[in-house]
């Protein structure tokens, strides 16, 4: 018996015998646990697998003789042996070859990873979703929705409580404030409120019919003041007169002419946030970051607020 | 076959390596000269804008603010379209921070306005509710500096070749030319005359008073650097 065989059948029987014990020693032990048999089988088959082969080379290092054909070249006295390339290794060669040129003019081009194809997958993904659980809603839950979109993009410029933090942005708590309708009977206004070009004249082109004749400071005054009040007060015949002709006799407005000045709309808020606006107290931005249905919820949400609900 | 090269350790290493880096330089270069090219509707910035962008710098703005939209839902759903490499084309440097203590503002001038940006910057706190941003007082002091600005416009447009007096393709189809001052006298009229238009939107009366006098505080270049971030 060579002592290699014997060294070998040792360590295995150590080897196997020391994975036996560290598996009884954990809790449960074997315990007709299928894992653990397994992980036995698994152990005794990777021990003695080894180890064969470890003796196996080491015998036929020791018993060995060179034979074969040496190349023509040698460095230094060191030559090698003509041998066949292993059939194994001859395939793969060739075969990294073929996949090298696929990957060359196909693989690379046709499947190569894009940060922006993966963004637009995402946002693909995410837009259904968002179709499938919101676009539908409506009612309490698009004011909900509006509520949230409000405070992650209005509150910066309308505060929390969508009263414009003293002037910075418009009172949303109501429909519109005084100074703006003088603003805008001064001015005029073309801030596409319908979503297109609709402009309102300013001053030199607003008659009032009562008096024949354009309409006085202190017309607007009045006026502003009742169209702020919630068409309330004074200036319900200036009213008449001269605004009713476009936003309608009650100042809900009319399709395609003039946006409603009495209460906020849902087409009004969306055009607004679609295009932006520019009044007396100064720009607003469009926010077109912002998808339809989130839109719609904003403009719910100011409708809900400016009715004090 | 080989014997020759494999005679010759340095000459073969020297060829691997040139080989390699040929590979490397035709699939980089392509696509790094593609990217780099300024995309459409990217312009040279103007005397104040430029001066705006040295305010920008000089306060560190970019320890804070990152200009750099990645494409992200929620960076994309914030901040509006992500970022192309080609819309730095002009910036010397890129101010694409590192660190985002605060909002990126690579496209703030989409979705904030003059006198936002005037409230904000005099008391950060009064308009967003709990905002550890600190205030900046002295912009609406300080006068900007447009010499420098000035200078840098000249270099850029000599060494770099940034296409100051050429016809640059806006977004919607037109064309649009960015000026470049003859003298600096020039440029400071020019830069004046955007100052102008910038605090008219302003409320600050010690501001407004300044540019009626011919002065440009900080805030107002500032302001006009942060409208063009679109």
């Amino acid at each position: 018996m060579n002592k290699l065989y014997l060294w070998g059948g040792i360590l295995t029987v150590l080897m196997v015998g020391a994975t036996y014990m560290a598996i009884g020693m954990t809790k449960g032990g074997l315990n007709g646990d299928i894992v653990n048999t397994l992980a036995v089988l698994g152990a005794i088959a990777i021990a003695v697998i080894t180890i064969w082969v470890v003796v196996k080379y080491v015998r036929q290092m020791q018993t060995d003789t060179a034979s074969g054909e040496l190349a023509e070249e040698n460095w230094d006295g060191i030559g090698e042996y003509k041998n066949d390339l292993p059939i194994g290794w001859a395939v793969m060669f060739l075969g990294t070859m073929v996949w090298g040129m696929w990957y060359f003019l196909l693989g690379y081009p046709v499947n190569a990873f894009s940060q922006i194809g993966q963004y637009n997958a995402e946002v693909k993904e995410k837009n259904k979703k968002f179709e499938a659980e919101y676009a539908q809603i409506k009612g309490e839950r698009l004011v909900e929705m509006g509520e949230s979109v409000f405070l992650a993009n209005c509150t910066v410029c309308h505060g929390i409580n969508a009263d414009g933090m003293e002037g910075k942005a418009a009172n949303l708590n109501q429909r519109i404030e005084k100074e703006s309708v003088e603003y805008v009977i001064k001015h005029g206004s073309n801030n596409k409120l319908l979503g297109m070009e609709m402009p309102m004249p300013d001053r030199n082109g607003l008659f009032n019919a009562n008096t024949g004749a354009l309409i006085t400071d202190a017309e607007i005054e009045t006026v502003a003041a009742y169209v702020a009040n919630g068409f309330q007060g004074a200036g319900a015949d200036i009213f008449a007169g001269t605004c009713a002709g476009c936003h309608g006799p009650d100042g809900r407005g009319m399709p395609s002419v003039a946006p409603n000045i009495r209460e906020f709309t849902t087409d009004l808020v969306v055009n607004v946030l679609t295009y932006g606006k520019k009044g007396a107290i100064g720009k607003m931005p469009a926010l077109d970051m912002l998808n339809k249905k989130q839109k719609e919820a904003a403009a719910a949400y100011v409708i809900s607020i400016s009715k004090g609900e | 076959m080989f014997h020759w090269l494999e005679k010759r350790p340095f000459l073969f290493a020297v060829g691997v390596f040139v080989v390699i880096a040929f590979a490397g330089l035709i699939e980089i270069i392509p696509d790094f000269g593609k990217a780099s090219r300024p995309v459409i509707g990217t312009k040279p910035y103007t005397t104040l804008e430029l001066a705006g962008r040295h305010v920008y710098i000089k306060n560190s703005c970019n320890a804070c603010h990152s200009q750099l939209i990645r494409p992200f839902k929620a960076e994309t759903d914030r901040y509006g379209h992500y970022s192309l490499s080609g819309e730095y084309a002009y910036d010397r440097p890129f101010l694409w921070g590192s660190k985002r203590t605060g909002p990126d503002l690579h496209r703030v001038g989409n979705y904030r306005t003059t006198d936002w940006h005037e409230h904000h910057m005099k008391d950060p706190a009064a308009v967003v509710p709990g905002s550890i941003m600190p205030a900046y007082p002295w912009m609406f002091k300080n006068t900007a500096d447009i010499e420098t600005a000035y200078a840098e416009m000249i270099t850029v447009n000599k060494v770099f070749g940034v296409p100051y007096n050429k016809e640059i393709p806006t977004k919607d189809g037109g064309k649009v030319v960015v000026k470049l001052p003859a003298s600096l006298d020039e440029a400071q009229k020019a830069a004046l005359e955007e100052a102008k238009a910038v605090a008219a939107d302003m409320k600050d009366k010690d501001v407004k008073d300044m540019v009626a006098k011919g002065q440009i505080p900080e805030i107002v270049a500032l302001i006009a650097y942060l409208n063009r971030m679109k």
